[in-house]
Formats: structure tokens, sequence, C-alpha cells
């Protein structure tokens, strides 16, 4: 009886770990093992690229994206030369499971193996935690996906990121809505933590603006709004702003063209899909509406169609939320290796305050804080615009 | 071979306990100036100093889980309390910082008072209604935690918590904090060794054997489980209050329901009821994702060449800490098929997973025959 069951338990276990390895051996076909090609004159050197990541946890899919982008572009950036040195990169991919408590353990490992750059972290918990070992030893972190604002606050000046931050948005739809002359703003969230936030900004930003403003909100998942549709009509906005997700913003259009609002209606990243038409009972409820997107525009990036086809050529799947942004963030350390001509942290780390870098998402460059700009511009104007035209999203620039 | 094995546990069976408590006290004391000689990574250094809070934990929890016998999944939400108390009082979110031992000593209080709270509605059910009432409330503190933004500042977490002053001496390398975090599990475990063997210890022990059965025999369950319950959750209270100053840094994802799984799995497989297995427990459950990580990725290509494994070495150099918590699990469930009673089990722990085992109901029967004859004490 007792056997029966362990060697059951057994053969779950073997079972296991047979597919386990067929998912090994499945993953090294491109080892790729370049030999002597050199001749050239001068010395390689091999510097050492940390990778901190969340490969398995509740976000492994953003890490795996992030970590397959980071070596397409190891490979793309290896054998870069700087007065006569070339560099080979070799990156240490390391897994935080996506728990802050692990992201010290993880910081030290990459500390003690002695990389001279870290790429991540993926969650900006991790960034918390991991940033003081990071800053104390000297290395440079760039993320590209740790969007909470007050990162960049801290006074950690080792901290980079080539994603824009939270409140931008937020920010940037209250401008727009100032922008169109409104005098009366809208500004409803369906209390998700997000939609919340995004909505304050957008809140703050507006009454900074001199506008008036009625705030409302719904639940996610709620069908009817006719309580908020009567609060609207009698404020008579000149804009509506929904801060949470297409399904709900569908209704709520539809529902308050039917009461005859003649309101302009945006929204943030939420509710920029395609489907919102159909919660709007048709696509004219929803014609002209404008939206924002929380980073830079696919549309708008120079190299992304270019980065997408490799990224699926080399992994089998699509590229996944953020992989641009990674492969951006090793772009600027090599950068800033190329213009300091050092692999010192601080020195790098000096660099790349200067740093300009044409990657696939644009040309970049750090401010002070460390957070990401483009040359001339910066702050809100980061943040794309999009009109919903026909039957799907336009890119406004 | 089970002869040998017999003998050889004879043989450390005959030390008296107080050698093995001086041979593993050295060995911490130790550990940490490996890396002072630069014998040993920082990272195991770091490891180490988080190993000691999860021992604080499991220590802490034994108490209600192996002690006492009630189902416990809640217990982090105590060291949120702890961790909490700190991140509040020692950091720029207020811009205070008060005194440590005042920070210790209410973070304790805090998460006493807290578990105290939850105690007198919950001790009332047993079993499975237990473990999901205190689940709930685990999960309730979190989201309390995630959600009164004015106070812990939401998901955001409170960063730059300041290091803690102890008698003029600013503790803030890991190093330190290891001797400080040693200290704490040294008195906590002294302490909890003298309540076990106490009156009170014995009662806890009647209550998870038979609850009804002690209460005949004069234990009034509802004070002695509370008193478990209040002083586990005090442990937990100083680990959280240590262990936020030693991060730095504090949000709530630190407190999902997942660690409070983990250290019931540290306290069942290091030995319910046993203060050295529930420590054993810690330092396995801690410290073997990254044993493994650093075996898979740096020893093993180390003393084999980076194709140890013939046809997986790209993957498992590039990939593998994708696949090491799958190894890890594998583990976990080998030591429960292998070891039920987990890995250094009371004794009578040990019979009771074995009861259907003819030699352990002999042992049993010769114990209590020996105790009877006066020939041996009835240590549990």
């Amino acid at each position: 009886m007792q056997f029966e069951r362990i060697r059951r338990i057994l053969a779950l276990g073997l079972v296991l770990v047979l597919a386990l390895s067929t998912f090994g051996l499945g993953g090294c076909t491109q080892d790729t093992d370049d030999g002597a090609d050199d001749g050239a004159t001068g010395t390689t050197e091999t510097i050492k690229i940390g990778v901190h990541t969340s490969l398995t946890g509740g976000l492994a899919d953003y890490g795996f994206a992030a970590s397959e982008a980071l070596k397409i572009a190891a490979e793309d950036f290896t054998g870069f030369e700087v007065d006569g040195t070339t560099y080979e990169i070799e990156l240490v991919i390391k897994d935080d499971k996506g728990e802050p408590a692990e992201a010290p353990i993880v910081a030290q490992q990459l500390v003690d193996e002695g990389v001279v750059a870290v790429i991540g972290t993926l969650t900006s918990g991790a960034a918390n935690a991991a940033l003081p070992i990071y800053q104390t030893a000297g290395i440079p972190m760039i993320s590209g996906s740790a969007t909470r604002p007050d990162l960049t606050e801290l006074g950690f000046e080792n901290f980079f990121r080539t994603c824009l931050r939270d409140d931008l948005q937020g920010a940037a739809i209250g401008e727009w809505a100032l922008e169109l002359e409104a005098a009366k703003v809208v500004v409803m969230d369906d209390r998700g933590d997000y939609a919340v936030a995004l909505g304050n900004e957008v809140q703050a930003t507006v009454e900074a603006g001199g506008a008036e403003v009625l705030r409302q909100e719904g639940q996610e998942g709620d069908q009817d709004f006719s309580a908020q549709v009567a609060n609207i009509m009698g404020f008579d906005p000149d804009v509506v702003i929904f801060t949470g997700y297409h399904r709900e913003a569908g209704l709520l259009f539809k529902q308050l063209r039917e009461a005859g609002s003649d309101a302009q209606f945006m929204g943030g990243d939420g509710i920029k899909s395609n489907e919102i038409a159909q919660g709007a009972g048709g696509a004219a409820n929803v014609e002209g509406a404008f939206c924002t997107f929380g980073g830079f525009a696919q549309e708008g990036m120079p190299g992304y169609a270019d980065f997408a086809a490799k990224f699926l050529e080399v992994t089998g799947v699509e590229a996944g939320p953020y992989a641009e942004n990674n492969y951006d963030a090793l772009g600027a350390v090599v950068e800033a290796i190329k213009a300091s001509g050092s692999t010192v942290g601080a020195d790098i780390i000096e660099a790349l305050h200067d740093v300009t870098y044409e990657g696939v998402q644009g040309t970049l460059q750090f401010d002070e804080n460390g957070d990401v700009t483009v040359p001339g511009g910066g702050g809100t104007d980061l943040i794309p615009r999009f009109e919903f035209k026909g039957e799907a999203w336009e890119f406004l620039g | 071979m089970a002869e040998m094995t017999a003998r050889v546990s004879g043989f450390f069976g005959r030390m008296p306990r107080w050698v093995y408590v001086v041979i593993a006290l050295a060995l911490a004391i130790a550990f940490p100036l490996l890396e002072q000689f630069g014998l040993m990574q920082t990272l195991w250094l770091r490891l180490g100093t988080r190993v000691l809070v999860y021992v604080l934990l499991a220590v802490g929890l034994n108490l209600v889980l192996g002690e006492t016998g009630l189902l416990h999944l809640g217990y982090v939400a105590f060291f949120a309390v702890g961790a909490y108390t700190t991140a509040i009082l020692s950091s720029p979110r207020f811009g205070i910082q008060w005194n440590f031992w005042v920070i210790v000593a209410l973070a304790m209080g805090l998460s006493m008072l807290f578990g105290f709270l939850i105690a007198v509605p919950t001790l009332r059910l047993r079993g499975d209604y237990l473990a999901i009432v205190t689940l709930a409330f685990g999960e309730i503190t979190r989201m309390t935690l995630n959600n009164w933004e004015t106070l812990t500042n939401g998901p955001g977490g409170i960063p730059g918590i300041y290091p803690p002053n102890i008698f003029g001496w600013t503790v803030d390398s890991p190093l330190e904090f290891f001797y400080v975090l040693l200290v704490a599990v040294v008195i906590v475990i002294y302490l909890l060794g003298n309540v076990k063997d106490s009156r009170i210890g014995r009662a806890w022990n009647a209550l998870r054997e038979d609850e009804i059965a002690a209460h005949h025999s004069g234990v009034r369950p509802m004070r002695a489980k509370m008193l478990a319950v209040v002083m586990s959750s005090g442990i937990a209270g100083l680990a959280g209050a240590i262990f936020a100053y030693y991060q730095q840094f504090i949000n709530p994802t630190y407190f999902l329901f997942m660690q409070s799984t983990i250290v019931v799995c540290m306290v069942v497989l290091g030995g319910m009821g046993s203060i050295p297995g529930a420590v054993l427990g810690a330092v396995v459950l801690d410290a073997t994702p990254e044993v493994i990580r650093q075996a898979f990725t740096t020893w093993l290509p180390g003393a084999f060449g980076r194709d140890f494994l013939p046809g997986v070495q790209s993957a498992l150099q590039t990939d593998f800490d994708r696949y090491r918590m799958a190894i890890f699990g594998l583990v976990i469930v080998l030591m429960v098929i292998f070891r039920p009673e987990g890995l250094l089990p009371n004794k009578l722990w040990k019979r009771e997973v074995h009861e259907e085992d003819p030699r352990e109901l002999e042992k049993t029967h010769q114990h209590l025959f020996d105790f009877e004859e006066g020939k041996q004490d009835l240590e549990v």
C-alpha cells in the first residue's frame, strides 16, 4: 500500500525531471561559440553585464521577454571597440522570483560576480530592495520596466530607466484636456489601484490648469452607469476622462452618448483596445475619443519593426512587454562605456547622464534623476497620443 | 548498513544535548568570519542573515503549529506588523527615527496585541476552520497595508529605512545584522526551550494530542492556546522589526500568503514540535534554492567543465534560473516521501507519524516502561 503510493509519486517526479530536461534541450539550440577570428590589433576584454530579472513567479513572462531581448542585444553589441580594446559582453542572468526579499540576495550575487553594470530589476519593489546594494558597490542599474515614480527621487545616483514613469501619463492626459480648452472636466476611475492613481494625477493637473473637476467612480465589472451619467449630465462637462479599462469605458461612453452628451471622451492606456467599440455598442459612440499610452508607442519607434521581427525569429514568440526597453538599457550602457572609455561603475554612471543613444525606441537620453528623456523634449511630451477613428485607435504622435 | 546507521546514531545519541548546542553556536559565530577572510562570497553572508530571520519565524510558528498543533496560516501578518512598525517609526516616510529598543518593544507589543485580538474569535475553531480563518486574517492584514495609503504608502512601500543604533553602534552591514539576529535567535531559543519543558509546554503538547483529554486533565485549552499564539506573534514581530531594518525597504509583497506557507513548510519539514528541527527546516528551505542555483551554474561547471551535462550546458548556463524552483519542488517532494516525520523530529512526533510501525511502537512502550521504573525522564 505504502510502496504503491511512493512508486506513483516517484514516477511523477521522474516525469517532471524528463519534462525539465526536454525544456532544457529545447533552449540550447542557439548555442554559439565564436572561435578565434581576431588578428586585429589591440586586446580583447570580456565584460560581465548583470541581468537582474524575474524568470519565475507571477511575472515570469515579462522576465522571459526581458532576458531574451537582452540576449539579442548582447549578440548585437558584443565586440564593440573602444581605444583599440575590443569588449566582449557576457550576460549573467539571475532570477529574483519577483520577490523583493530575494532581490538583495540576487544583487549581492551579481556584485560578487564582478559585473560592471546591471540591467534590471523587473519590478519596482525589487528595485527598491536592490538599489542600496548596487549603490554601495558603485554599480549602475538600468531598469526597462520599473515604472514607479518615486524610484528616481530617492537619491540613488546609480539608477536609470528606459521606461516612462507611471505618473507621466496622468499629467499628459490632464495637459491634453487643458489644450482642448476644457473648463469643466469629469474624471472617473474604477476604484482599481492603477485607475485611481492615474485619475488622481489627471485631476491634480487639470485643477492646477484652472478647470473645474467632477470626480466620479465606478467599479470594475459594472454594467449600468446611470447614476454617474445623471451626475455627469448635470455637470455638463467639456471632457469626460475615464482612467479604467476599455470594457467599462465603452459602456460608459455609450450610455453618455445615449443621454445626449457631446463631451470629448478621453482615457489612459486602459482603454487603448479596439474592442472598446463592441462595449460601446458600435464604433460611432467612440469615434473621435482620445487616449494615451504609458510608454513610448511602438508605432512611433524607428527600430521596433526590425527588433520585433528578430525577437520572433530567435525565440519563436512575439516580443513581450518591455522587451525593447531592456534592449535599449543594454545599448545605453554600451554607449556609456564607449563614451567614457572605462568599465568602472562610477565612470559609467557619470557617462550615462550625458549619453545620447540611438535605440529601438528612438533617440534617448537620461535626465539628472535617471529618468529617460529625448533630446529637446521630455516630460509629458513623451507620452504618445491616439484617436479612435473608424474601427481602431490611430497613432497621432 | 542499518546496523551501522544505528551505531552511528547511537554514538551521537549518547552525547549530551549541550554539545550540539555548543557546536551549532560555534559554527554560527564562525560563519561570517569566512566572508571576512575572503573564503566565501558576500552572497552567502547575506543569505545567512536572511536565513536567521526565517529561523526566528520558524521557531515562533513551531510554538503554535508544532507544539500546540494549531494550523496557523496567517503567521506572516505578525511579521508584517513588526516590519511596518520599524518602517513607519524609523524612515523618511514621516521623518522620524525612534530608538531601536523602543521600536523593537513596540513591534513585539503590537504583534502580540494583534495576535491576541485575532486569537479571541479564531481559537474557538479547530482544524481546517482555524486554518481558513487565520489564512483570511493574513490576507486582510496584507490588503490593509496595501490600501492604507496615508500610513503605509500602499503598494509603493516604505523605502530608505534608517539603520538601527544599538547603544551607539550603527548596524548597517550584513555582518553586523547577522550577529544582531544571532543574539535574538539565541535568546528566543533559550527562552522557548525553557517554556517547552515547563508545565505550560506540556499542556500545549497535551492539547495537540487530544484536546478533550487534556481539558479533563486540568489544562485550560483557551488559555494555553492563547498563550502560544500571543508568544509566537511576539517572536514574529521581533523578526519583522529587525528584517525591515536589514532590508531598508518594505512593501506589502513581502507578506504574501506564500510566505506563511513557506514558514509552515519549515516547521513541518524540520520536524513538528522540535526547536532544532525548526532551525534546520529554516536553514534548508531558505538556502536550498540558492545552493541549487550555485551548484548548477558555478560549482558543477567548475568541477566538470561547462559541458558537465551533455547537451544541455548552454541552457543551464543562461536559463538555469528558470528551472531551479522546479528542482527545489522535487527536493521537497522527496523529503516528504523519505522522511515524513521531518529532518530533526522530536521522539514523540516521530512515533506518531510511524504509528503503524511495530518497531516504533515497541520504543514507545519501552520508553513508558522506563519512565514508570524511574530510569528515564518522559522526554518529549
